[in-house]
């Protein structure tokens, strides 16, 4: 389901069976990386996109959480939690976080769910159907982390 | 000096006629128009779109089919890439176009990946299953059969229309 107000009502009225929060994680910086982050932005928007055109009925797609890259790393991780601690309370059973930025992946030990974390690829120079096609094989490997984390319970 | 001399009387009249006809077809004209406004308008469902299967190359097998077309949100225009599974019926030679949008929730169903129950569409969300030729499997959660795309086959390729829900046989 994707943040609009349908289908956020779609998911209010069939919680039980759209439990699985996904929040991509984009960083924003400026000067000589400006280019870098919306690289980043690019790609994960693209894959979360397409994640949830597979999962529709399960997942829900948050808005993404966007932070400054110069801001203190402790402050934007307790920010994260505060959405971590009112997604629990909205009665969602797995928190997924999707990210290109290489600093989380030391802090994935304080948050509640799993954190993926894909190396951004350029997609600048790429046709659609080359995008399309790299973008479906990404998907496909994270599917089966999915499919798996929910068979677990 | 010709014959038929024109009286006032007749000039008259007859301009009268013809500038009276003018506005009259002038007010009739968009009346007409948009009383028949529904039988002209192009038929939306009616758009097929080509896909890069080969008719000929479609087997019993289940095979996935992208095809993109340009949607409008609002004033956003992007280009959408939609699914098929299309197979072609060997009892009947029929070819089948089956949307992959569940109808539970929406998810994609994937044809033959779960073990246990080879040879039906999958939905890796809440585990629904449909037969081959689309029909949802009791007992499990979705309640209706999978959309079917109408479809036509043009120098070989096939082109998918807009899926329809399926009516009950």
């Amino acid at each position: 389901m994707k943040w609009i107000p349908q289908e956020v009502q779609t998911t209010l009225d069939a919680i039980e069976y759209v439990d699985t929060a996904v929040i991509p994680i984009y960083s924003i910086a400026f000067g000589g990386e400006m280019k870098q982050s919306a690289a980043m932005v690019e790609f994960i928007t693209l894959l979360t996109s397409h994640l949830e055109r597979q999962f529709t009925g399960r997942i829900l797609l948050f808005p993404p959480f966007t932070y400054l890259k110069s801001e203190d790393s402790e402050k934007v991780l307790s920010e994260l939690i505060k959405w971590e601690d009112n997604i629990v309370k909205s009665d969602f059973k797995h928190i997924v976080y999707i990210t290109s930025e290489l600093d989380w992946r030391s802090h994935e030990q304080s948050l509640g769910g799993p954190l993926l974390w894909l190396p951004s690829i350029p997609l600048e120079d790429m046709n659609d159907s080359q995008k399309i096609g790299l973008i479906d094989s990404q998907v496909k490997q994270i599917s089966t982390f999915f499919t798996q984390k929910w068979n677990e319970n | 000096m010709s014959k038929e001399r024109v009286s006032r009387r007749q000039f008259l009249s007859y301009t009268l006629t013809g500038v009276g006809g003018f506005m009259a077809a002038g007010m009739l004209m968009p009346m007409v128009r948009f009383a028949v406004d529904p039988v002209l308008k192009a038929e939306g469902g009616g758009d097929f779109i080509a896909t890069k299967q080969k008719v000929s190359e479609l087997t019993d097998e289940p095979v996935r089919v992208d095809f993109t077309f340009k949607q409008k949100d609002a004033w956003y225009e992007s280009e959408v890439t939609n699914t098929a599974w299309v197979y072609r019926d060997k009892s009947t030679d029929k070819i089948v176009a089956l949307s992959p949008v569940c109808k539970h929730l929406g998810c994609t169903v994937n044809w033959n990946t779960d073990k246990e129950h080879p040879n039906q569409f999958f939905c890796p969300c809440h585990y629904g299953r449909y037969e081959k030729n689309g029909k949802n499997i009791a007992g499990t959660p979705p309640l209706a059969p999978l959309d079917v795309y109408p479809f036509k086959e043009k120098d070989g390729f096939l082109y998918l229309g807009k899926a329809e829900p399926r009516k009950e046989a």
